[in-house]
C-alpha cells in the first residue's frame, strides 16, 4: 500500500511522463501509441496501470509522474468503482493539476445516468478535469490523446509561463446546470 | 413437372445467394455446359428461377435431382442454420464400421423398418463425412422435402451433427442410428451452435490447446509492446491472465460458438425470511451468453481482467466438457457438482 | 339506473343512415339494435362508412359512454372523409368530463388514425390547443414538478410489471426531458415501443381505401409516424437521421374540389407559394420541412407557434436520440450525421434564428462532448444559438467551452473564437434589425419564451467580450502567441470596435492587455495591421459616441484605456520612445540594460519593428542601390521618413495608414520625425 507520490522524484530534461489508469486494456493500449506517436518535440513516457496502487518494485525504474490519467469506461460499472479505489493511493499533490479523468461511453444509450453523474461529483470534489472521448473511432482516439498531450506538456512544465495548477483551474469540472428547469 | 419439385426449386433459388447459386449448380453436373452458360445470373431472381424451371422440365428432373442441389449446398456451405451434437454411447469395439456401404444400407433399412414414408438420401464427402438428408413423411402423406433434416456423422467417431429435427422424429433417427452404428444409445451432448467445424473441433477436442509453458509465453507477450516509451506497470499480472486464459480456451484461432446457456434451479437460502426459504419450487433462472463467436469473448473477458481468475469451472467446462447448455441444481439434487455462481 | 339512449338504424341502399333515437329504451337484449348494430358493422369493415354516417355514428358514439359506445368506435372506417365539424363535436364531448378514460383514449387514437382524412382543419386548428392540451396531460409533460409526480409512479409502475414495451418508450421520452430522474438503462433495441393501437382501424381503413376507386390514403403510413415508413434495416438504425419527404395529407387535386386546401409537396415555385399563401396546409411530419426552401419560406411566414412548437419537438427528440443517447455508443457512420446537421444549420441561416430544441441539445452536448466529434457542425449550430440570459451564459456555455477549449489543439481554438464571432455577429446583427421597432423589445418573432431587453442583451455582450478576452488572452499565452489564433482574436476585436456605429449597440468594449500587446509586437504585419484598424475603428466609434454623449454614457474607464493603449502604439511605433515612463506601456531601465538591446526604446519603431523590419530593409536597398552597409537609421532622416511611410502604406497596410492619419498630428516644424499623440488631450473632441 504505497502512495503514488508527484515530487519524490526529480523531472528529467525534456521528458514527459503520463500514468494511465483504467482497466480496459485495448483502448488504454491504443491511447498510449496515439500519445507516444503524437509528440515529436518531447520525449513522451506512457506507463500503464491496470489499479493504483502501482506493484512495489517497479519503484526504482519508475520515473517521476507528470500527469495521472484515470479511464473511466461508463458502460462498465466495475470501471469506476475500481476508479474510485484508485483515488485513495494517489498522493494529495496530484491533485493540485496532475490528475485528469478521461471518460469514455458517454453518449451510449446503455449507460445509466447516475453513473456519469457520480463520476462528475467525484471530479468537481477533487477539482479535476473531465475528458469526453469517442473510443470506438479512430479519430476520437487521436483527439483523446492531443487533448491528453496538451495537459500533460502544461503539468510536466514544458510550457512556458502555464502550470499545472493554473491551467487545472481553468478546467476543472463543473456540474452542469439543470437544463429542465428554465422556464 | 411435379408441384413439389417447383415449389422446392424456386424455395432453393430464392434462398441460395446467387454466386454459391451458381458454383452449386455448376457442380450439379444435371445441366449440360450450353445450358448453364445460358443462365443470367444477372437478372433478378424470379426470373432466374423461370429460366432454370424450364431448362429441368427441358432435362426431365425429378425431385429427387433437385434434393442433391440442397445437399451440395449445405455440405459446401455447412454453417446454415443451428447444429446439435449427439453421442453414440455403448460402442463396442468393432462397432465403428468404417465401411459407408454398409452403414449406409444399414441405416436405410433400419429407418425404413421405423416409418414408411421416408427418403433418405446419403453421399461421402472427402473428408470422410457422412452427410444425410431425411425428408419426413406422416402415416398417409408423402415425405416433406422443403423441411429435411440434416444428420453429419463421421464414421469411426462417436459423434452426430444433427440439423432440423423435430422432436417427434427424435426416437426414429436415434434408434436407426443406434442400430446401424451398433451402439447401445443416442446421447445429447448439450452443444449446439451453427458452426459445423467448431462443433467437431470441440467435441473431438481438435482446436489448439495450451498447455502450461511460461518461457515461451513471455516473449510473445514482449513482442506485443515493442515500443520503448510505453510500459505496463502489471506487466506480470497481464501475462498471467493471458496465460490463464489460453490454458482454459486454448490458442490461436478458437472455435466458433454463438451461445451458452445456463440454467439455474436453486433454492433460497437465507436466514430471517421463512417464507422465501420454505417455498418446495426452486427459484429459476436462466443465464444466457450470446456473441459472434463467444469463446473469443470469454476470452477477452479473462486476459483483460474483466472475469476474475482462476476462471470459474463455469466457463472452463465449454471447452473442457464440450458443452454449451448447462443446468445448474442444488447440491442436495446433485447433477452438476458446481453450484457457484460465475463472477464478472 | 339512468334512462339509456337507443337507437334503431335503417340501412339504406345508398348507405346512408337514418338514426332515430327514441330516449328511455333499453338496450340491452334489445335484439333490432343488435340486428342493426351487426350490419352497420358489417358495412363499415367491408366498405367503410359515408361522411355523414360517420358524423351521425361518432356523436352516438360518444353520448353513449357504455361498451356499445366503444363498438361502435371500432368499426367506425370512414370511406371517403370525415368531416371536421363530426371531430369538434367529439371534442365537445370530450370535455363534458362524463367520458371513461378507456373511451377517451380510443376517441383521440381514432382521430389520430383519421387525421389525414378529415376534409379541412381550419376550425380543428383553433381548437388543436385544446387537443394538445388534453395529451400532454396525460403524456408529454415538460414541468419539473408534474414530471416529478408522473416519473416516480412510472418507474414504481415498471418495477411492478416488468418491462412492458410501452411503458419502456414512455420512459424514454421522458429520458430525453430529465435523464437524472429516470436511472434505469433504456435497453438499446426498441423499435416499436408503443404498439401501434391504431391497427385496429389502420387495417380495416387500408383495406377500405384499396377497395374504393379514389385511392386517397395511398401513404397513411407516411402520416402516421416516422418509424413507420417503409426502410431497410440500414435505415432503422439511422431512421432519424433522414429528412422526411414533404407529405401533407390531402392527396388529390380532385378532392379539392370543394376545399380550399393547397397541399405543399405540389408547391414548387415562389410564385406559388405567394398565390397559395393563405391556403397551405402544414405537413403531417413537420421535420419534411427542413428539405426545401420553398416550405422554409412559407415556415418563415406563417408564423404560426403550434408548428415551430411542432417542429422543435420532432428535433429535440431526433437530436437526442441521435447524439446523445445513442443506440450504438457512437460507432456509426458519420456521414449522414454531417448531412443532417448541415442541412440544419442552413435552414437555420435561412430562416435567421436557431431552434430552441437546437440550443437545448448544444448545451447538453456541449457537457460529453470530445471536441473532435462532428468538430465544423457542432461549432456552425453553436454560432447560431440565439442570445444567452446573461445569468445562465456562464454555465450554460462558458463553462463548457472553456474546458474544452484549453485542452484542445490550436485550431479547435481558433475555431472555438470564429464560431464566437460568429455568435456575436448573429446576436449583432438580430439587434440591429429588431431593436428599433418594438421599442427594443427584441423577442417579438423569437421563437424562445425568454423576453429579452436592451440591457439584457447588453449584458450577455459584455459577458460574451469579456469571455473572450479571458480565454484567447490565456490561449495565446500557452500556443505561444500563435499568429494564427492572434489572427482570429483581432477578428473577433474588429467586430467588438464597431458594435455602436455598425451595429447600433451602445456599447463600446476595449481588448484585454493580453490581446492588445502580444497584437502591437507580433512578428507579422498583417495582425500588426489589423491592430491599427482595430484601434481606428475605436476611435471612430468613440468619437461619435462623445457627439451623442446624452443618449450613451461611455464610462471614462474606457477612454482612459483606449488613451493608453493609443498612446503606447504611437510611441513604440512613431516616436521611438517605448517603455519609457509616461508612454504607455513602461519596464524597468536596469532590467532593459541587462537584455543587453542597444537602445530598447527605438526597436519597435515602424523601422525595427519586427513586422516591419523586412518592408525597411526593401525600403533601404530600393533607396540606396549602391550602399554596401546597411544602416537602417537613415530612414528616420528628413524627407526619407515621409517617403518610407508613403511606401508602407503602399504595401496594402491600410489599417495602419487610417491609424497614423486619425491619431497623430503631425508637427512638422520641429525635426519633421516628431509627432504627437492628439489623444493625450482625451477624451477626444
Amino acid at each position: 500500500m504505497s502512495l503514488l507520490r508527484p515530487f519524490s522524484k526529480l523531472p528529467e530534461l525534456n521528458m514527459a511522463n503520463v500514468l494511465l489508469v483504467g482497466n480496459d486494456d485495448t483502448f488504454q493500449h491504443v491511447l498510449a501509441d496515439a500519445i507516444v506517436k503524437q509528440e515529436n518535440n518531447v520525449n513522451v513516457n506512457v506507463r500503464l496501470a491496470r489499479t493504483l496502487p502501482l506493484p512495489a518494485e517497479n519503484e526504482d525504474s519508475r520515473p517521476r509522474i507528470d500527469l495521472v490519467v484515470l479511464i473511466v469506461n461508463l458502460r462498465s460499472e466495475l470501471s469506476l468503482s475500481s476508479t474510485e479505489t484508485s483515488l485513495k493511493h494517489l498522493d494529495t499533490g496530484f491533485f493540485l493539476g496532475k490528475v485528469c479523468f478521461l471518460v469514455t461511453g458517454a453518449r451510449c444509450t446503455s449507460v445509466p445516468h447516475e453513473r456519469l453523474a457520480s463520476l462528475r461529483k467525484i471530479a468537481v470534489s477533487l477539482h479535476c478535469p473531465l475528458l469526453f472521448t469517442e473510443d470506438q473511432t479512430a479519430k476520437g482516439i487521436s483527439a483523446a490523446a492531443g487533448r491528453v498531450l496538451n495537459i500533460l506538456r502544461v503539468s510536466a512544465g514544458l510550457v512556458p509561463l502555464a502550470t499545472g495548477l493554473g491551467l487545472s483551474t481553468l478546467i476543472r469540472c463543473s456540474l452542469p446546470p439543470d437544463l429542465d428547469c428554465q422556464d | 413437372m411435379e408441384d413439389v419439385a417447383k415449389e422446392l426449386l424456386s424455395r432453393l433459388v430464392r434462398r441460395i445467394p446467387l454466386v454459391r447459386l451458381r458454383h452449386v449448380l455448376g457442380r450439379w453436373e444435371r445441366l449440360s455446359k450450353t445450358q448453364l452458360l445460358s443462365l443470367d445470373f444477372t437478372q433478378p431472381k424470379w426470373a432466374l428461377c423461370e429460366n432454370l424451371l424450364s431448362l429441368c422440365e427441358e432435362n426431365e428432373i425429378a425431385v429427387k435431382d433437385l434434393t442433391e442441389i440442397e445437399m451440395l449446398y449445405r455440405s459446401e456451405y455447412p454453417d446454415q442454420g443451428v447444429w446439435h451434437v449427439f453421442q453414440l454411447v455403448d460402442t463396442s469395439e468393432e462397432s465403428l464400421s468404417s465401411d459407408f456401404m454398409h452403414f449406409r444400407d444399414q441405416f436405410k433399412a433400419n429407418l425404413k423398418d421405423l416409418i414408411n414414408h421416408v427418403s433418405i438420401k446419403m453421399k461421402k464427402l472427402e473428408d470422410e463425412s457422412v452427410w444425410i438428408r431425411i425428408a419426413w413423411g406422416g402415416n398417409f402423406s408423402r415425405p416433406n422435402h422443403l423441411k429435411p433434416t440434416y444428420v453429419v456423422h463421421h464414421l469411426q467417431t462417436p459423434y452426430v451433427f444433427v440439423s432440423s429435427l423435430a422432436n417427434k422424429h427424435k426416437p426414429l433417427l436415434f434408434q436407426a442410428l443406434a442400430l446401424s452404428a451398433h451402439c447401445g444409445s443416442v446421447k445429447d451432448v448439450n452443444l449446439s451452435g451453427r458452426c459445423l467445424t467448431a462443433l467437431r473441433d470441440l467435441s473431438m477436442r481438435q482446436y489448439k490447446q495450451v498447455f502450461p509453458s511460461r518461457h515461451q509465453k513471455r516473449l510473445e507477450e514482449r513482442d506485443l509492446l515493442p515500443n520503448p516509451s510505453i510500459e505496463n506497470e502489471h506487466i506480470k499480472l497481464a501475462e498471467y491472465k493471458q496465460q490463464v486464459a489460453s490454458e482454459v480456451f486454448g490458442d490461436g484461432v478458437l472455435p466458433k460458438l454463438e451461445t451458452a446457456v445456463y440454467k439455474l434451479e436453486t433454492k433460497y437460502r437465507e436466514h430471517g425470511s421463512e417464507n422465501l426459504a420454505r417455498r418446495d419450487e426452486p427459484f429459476r433462472g436462466v443465464v444466457k451468453f450470446s456473441s459472434s463467436n463467444l469463446l473469443e469473448s470469454l476470452k477477452y473477458c479473462v486476459s483483460s481482467g474483466m472475469a476474475s481468475t482462476p476462471v470459474t469451472p463455469l466457463l472452463s467446462s465449454i471447452t473442457h466438457k464440450g458443452r454449451n447448455y448447462f443446468v445448474i441444481k442444488d447440491k442436495q439434487h446433485g447433477s452438476v457438482p458446481n453450484t457457484s455462481a460465475s463472477k464478472f | 339506473m339512468n334512462p339509456v339512449l337507443c337507437l334503431s338504424l335503417c340501412l339504406t341502399p345508398n348507405n346512408v343512415f337514418c338514426i332515430v333515437v327514441e330516449a328511455g329504451t333499453p338496450w340491452k337484449g334489445n335484439d333490432t339494435v343488435e340486428r342493426h348494430l351487426a350490419a352497420v358493422e358489417r358495412v363499415g369493415l367491408s366498405r367503410g362508412l359515408s361522411p355523414q354516417a360517420v358524423s351521425i355514428l361518432l356523436e352516438f358514439s360518444l353520448s353513449l359512454r357504455s361498451a356499445i359506445g366503444i363498438r361502435v368506435l371500432k368499426f367506425l372506417v370512414p370511406a371517403s372523409t370525415v368531416p371536421e365539424e363530426a371531430i369538434i363535436r367529439g371534442v365537445s364531448w370530450l370535455c363534458v368530463d362524463k367520458m371513461p378514460v378507456n373511451m377517451q383514449v380510443l376517441f383521440v387514437r381514432w382521430v389520430l388514425t383519421v387525421f389525414d382524412l378529415i376534409d379541412s382543419k381550419d376550425q380543428l386548428r383553433a381548437i388543436y390547443g385544446f387537443i394538445f392540451n388534453f395529451v400532454t396531460e396525460e403524456n408529454l409533460v415538460r414541468r419539473v414538478l408534474v414530471l416529478l409526480f408522473i416519473t416516480y409512479p412510472l418507474l414504481e409502475l415498471q418495477t411492478r410489471m416488468g418491462c412492458q414495451p410501452f411503458l419502456m418508450h414512455l420512459l424514454s421520452v421522458y429520458k430525453v426531458y430529465c435523464p437524472e430522474l429516470v436511472t434505469i438503462s433504456v435497453p438499446a433495441k426498441m423499435k416499436s415501443g408503443f404498439k401501434n393501437h391504431n391497427s385496429t382501424w389502420k387495417a380495416a381503413l387500408a383495406a377500405v381505401q384499396k377497395s374504393s376507386t379514389t385511392e386517397l390514403l395511398s401513404d397513411l403510413q407516411l402520416s402516421v409516424g416516422v418509424s413507420q415508413q417503409p426502410a431497410t434495416r440500414k435505415r432503422k438504425l439511422h431512421r432519424h437521421l433522414t429528412i422526411p419527404a414533404v407529405s401533407s395529407s390531402i392527396q388529390s387535386q380532385s378532392r379539392l374540389s370543394g376545399s380550399k386546401v393547397f397541399p405543399l409537396e405540389q408547391l414548387r415555385t415562389f410564385s406559388q407559394l405567394l398565390e397559395n399563401l393563405h391556403r397551405i396546409e402544414l405537413p403531417a411530419q413537420m421535420g419534411s420541412l427542413l428539405g426545401s426552401t420553398v416550405a422554409l419560406h412559407f415556415l418563415d411566414c406563417v408564423r404560426d407557434s403550434s408548428a415551430f412548437l411542432r417542429l422543435n419537438f420532432w428535433l429535440g427528440h431526433l437530436l437526442h436520440e441521435e447524439f446523445i443517447f445513442c443506440k450504438d455508443g457512437g460507432t456509426q457512420d458519420l456521414t449522414e450525421a454531417t448531412g443532417f446537421l448541415n442541412t440544419l444549420i442552413s435552414t437555420q441561416c435561412f430562416l435567421q434564428e436557431g431552434f430552441a430544441a437546437t440550443e437545448l441539445f448544444l448545451y447538453k452536448f456541449l457537457n460529453i462532448w470530445d471536441g473532435s466529434l462532428l468538430r465544423p457542425e457542432i461549432l456552425g449550430l453553436l454560432s447560431n444559438i440565439p442570445v444567452v440570459p446573461c445569468s445562465r451564459i456562464k454555465t450554460l456555455l462558458f463553462e463548457p467551452l472553456m474546458q474544452l477549449f484549453f485542452t484542445s489543439s490550436l485550431f479547435f481554438k481558433c475555431s472555438v473564437i470564429e464560431c464566437l464571432t460568429n455568435m456575436l455577429l448573429k446576436w449583432l446583427t438580430w439587434h440591429s434589425v429588431y431593436a428599433f421597432e418594438d421599442e427594443l423589445d427584441i423577442s417579438v418573432t423569437s421563437q424562445t419564451p425568454m423576453n429579452m431587453t436592451l440591457s439584457g442583451l447588453m449584458d450577455s455582450v459584455v459577458e460574451l467580450v469579456h469571455f473572450v478576452g479571458r480565454i484567447s488572452t490565456i490561449g495565446l499565452q500557452l500556443e505561444g502567441y500563435h499568429s494564427l489564433l492572434l489572427s482570429f482574436t483581432l477578428d473577433f476585436y474588429m467586430m467588438v470596435s464597431d458594435m455602436y456605429l455598425k451595429y447600433d449597440l451602445p456599447l463600446v468594449l476595449m481588448p484585454p492587455a493580453g490581446v492588445f500587446y502580444p497584437a502591437l509586437f507580433a512578428t507579422d504585419p498583417v495582425n500588426l495591421d489589423k491592430l491599427c484598424h482595430i484601434m481606428y475603428r475605436y476611435r471612430t466609434n468613440l468619437m461619435s459616441a462623445k457627439n451623442q454623449e446624452q443618449k450613451m454614457k461611455i464610462s471614462r474607464k474606457t477612454y482612459h484605456e483606449f488613451n493608453q493603449y493609443v498612446v503606447s502604439m504611437v510611441s513604440c511605433l512613431w516616436n521611438s520612445r517605448a517603455f519609457q515612463p509616461g508612454m504607455g506601456l513602461e519596464m524597468d531601465e536596469g532590467l532593459l540594460s541587462r537584455s543587453g538591446v542597444p537602445e530598447p526604446w527605438t526597436r519597435f519603431s515602424l523601422v525595427y519593428h519586427p513586422a516591419f523590419l523586412g518592408y525597411a530593409v526593401d525600403f533601404h536597398e530600393n533607396c540606396w542601390p549602391e550602399r554596401m552597409k546597411m544602416d537602417l537609421s537613415s530612414i528616420k532622416l528628413g524627407k526619407r521618413w515621409d517617403w518610407y511611410v508613403e511606401f508602407l502604406y503602399c504595401q496594402g497596410l491600410q489599417g495602419l495608414k487610417e491609424f497614423m492619419q486619425s491619431s497623430l498630428r503631425r508637427q512638422s516644424s520641429v525635426g519633421g520625425t516628431r509627432a504627437t499623440s492628439d489623444s493625450q488631450s482625451q477624451p477626444p473632441s
